[in-house]
């Protein structure tokens, strides 16, 4: 039998955790799924690498594959323009590995200009770091100056940011995940420009990476968000070597700078540091299981950015 | 007498490929084991070990940790840093100030500052006067005697 997860016709951030919902649903009795996405319309970054962590998940220990190891299925968006798209963007690249496609997917090339800064990437070594960063500040320097108006200086602290995002997947994740960058529009309240980062992974996730160093100190508090409101808030890290947790303090430190905004998922839990130009909430618990960490970095366009 | 070590050079020898920055844990520690045996066998009497950044195009939080936080708290020699741009000092400044150390940085016109806790830093520049490592010009700009 075949379960359906339906992923959502505007696939972003805020749809995910109807998207999470639907996974752990029919994912729990360990049957072959069908992520169905033929009537999406849209897919921001963290839409797509977050559908590439389910497929891993899937694939992964305890994934819901029906015990045969068979791939997931995925029935591919039947808009032209949305699969161009998610073509351009890298996905079908990566998820041709994952997921039995389904439909007819265009023969055209990952983009190497336009919106799509950085296509899905594959981020499993120190390595594909260094590829990563080479790459995205060859393309995004314009970019952020010209569209965003950011100072050009800005660039290597976007670089930086990018980097750390990407660790956060080598050294805590357990497993690969992926990154993607564009930039767009941002729909909600800002309705401006905004370049985006969109990194996930089916790792092990925050509460299980500091569980071994942090339980103790949160007791009975200790859980997802927890886990997350260590590593973000407080700069914690499972390692005891005191130079640990500056990444994310790094990451917050360039997006208070340019009014940026950061989410991260994992398990149960999302946290956010939320600008004044967005109605996000800071953190929010009981969320649908989802395995690993998802992490969300946006780059608003300067000038105004009053709601 | 000054030694004077070329980072880009050592990121070469140390990563595969052609990349120019100074990015994640391992490469950073790569990179300062490199530097820390570089010094380690240097020639003659080495009283300060000149960290050259200038072809280094990024360097994030994790090797500003890895490299110049670790450097400073292993080696009692005086460290200074040039080839700083504004990009690399956004790495390196809040990684110093959170671990309450500061290192010197040699601007292009060869006079100096101390970057990273304001206090460590100011009693830094006093050592390197009393050292006389440093000497203060008339207009009160520290350069390398």
């Amino acid at each position: 039998m075949t379960r359906l997860v339906e992923v959502p016709a505007q696939f972003d951030d805020r749809s995910f955790d109807q998207f999470a919902g639907a996974f752990a649903e029919a994912a729990k009795d360990g049957e072959r799924l069908l992520f169905d996405a033929h009537a999406t319309e849209w897919a921001s970054p963290y839409g797509l690498v977050g559908l590439l962590a389910a497929g891993q998940a899937v694939r992964g220990p305890g994934g819901g594959s029906g015990g045969t190891g068979e791939r997931p299925l995925l029935t591919a968006p039947t808009h032209a323009e949305v699969l161009t798209y998610w073509t351009r963007a890298g996905f079908f690249r990566e998820a041709a590995e994952l997921f039995e496609i389904h439909g007819k997917v265009p023969r055209v090339k990952a983009a190497e200009e336009s919106d799509v800064l950085l296509p899905v990437t594959p981020v499993r070594a120190a390595e594909d770091v260094h590829a990563v960063v080479s790459n995205i500040q060859q393309r995004a320097s314009a970019i952020l100056a010209s569209e965003l108006g950011l100072d050009p200086k800005a660039t290597m602290g976007f670089a930086m940011a990018l980097s750390e995002a990407c660790q956060n997947i080598v050294e805590h994740a357990g497993t690969g995940g992926w990154v993607a960058v564009q930039a767009y529009r941002w729909r909600r309240k800002l309705a401006k420009r905004v370049v985006g980062i969109a990194a996930a992974d089916a790792g092990v996730g925050f509460r299980h990476s500091l569980e071994p160093t942090q339980s103790k100190r949160f007791g009975t508090r200790w859980g997802d968000a927890a886990a997350l409101e260590a590593a973000l808030i407080q700069g914690v890290s499972r390692f005891r070597d005191p130079g640990r947790g500056q990444g994310l303090a790094g990451i917050r430190r360039y997006l208070a700078r340019w009014d940026g905004k950061i989410a991260i998922r994992s398990g149960t839990a999302r946290i956010a540091i939320v600008p004044k130009w967005d109605d996000d909430v800071p953190l929010k618990d009981g969320l649908p299981a989802f395995p690993g960490a998802q992490v969300l970095i946006i780059i608003p366009e300067q000038g105004s950015t009053k709601p | 007498m000054i030694q004077h070590i070329d980072v880009h050079a050592v990121l070469q020898e140390s990563v595969s490929g052609v990349y120019t920055d100074l990015v994640t844990r391992p490469t950073g520690r790569v990179v300062r084991e490199r530097i820390e045996r570089a010094m380690a066998t240097a020639a003659g009497d080495v009283a300060v070990a000149r960290i050259d950044f200038t072809r280094v195009r990024c360097i994030d939080y994790s090797c500003a940790d890895e490299i110049v936080a670790k450097l400073l708290r292993s080696r009692p020699g005086v460290l200074v840093l040039m080839g700083i741009s504004d990009g690399h000092r956004e790495a390196i400044e809040p990684v110093l100030a959170g671990h309450r150390l500061a290192v010197l940085i040699e601007r292009p016109d060869g006079t100096l500052e101390a970057v990273g806790a304001p206090d460590v830093a100011a009693a830094l520049l006093e050592e390197l006067v009393a050292r006389r490592v440093a000497a203060r010009s008339p207009g009160g700009t520290l350069t390398l005697t």
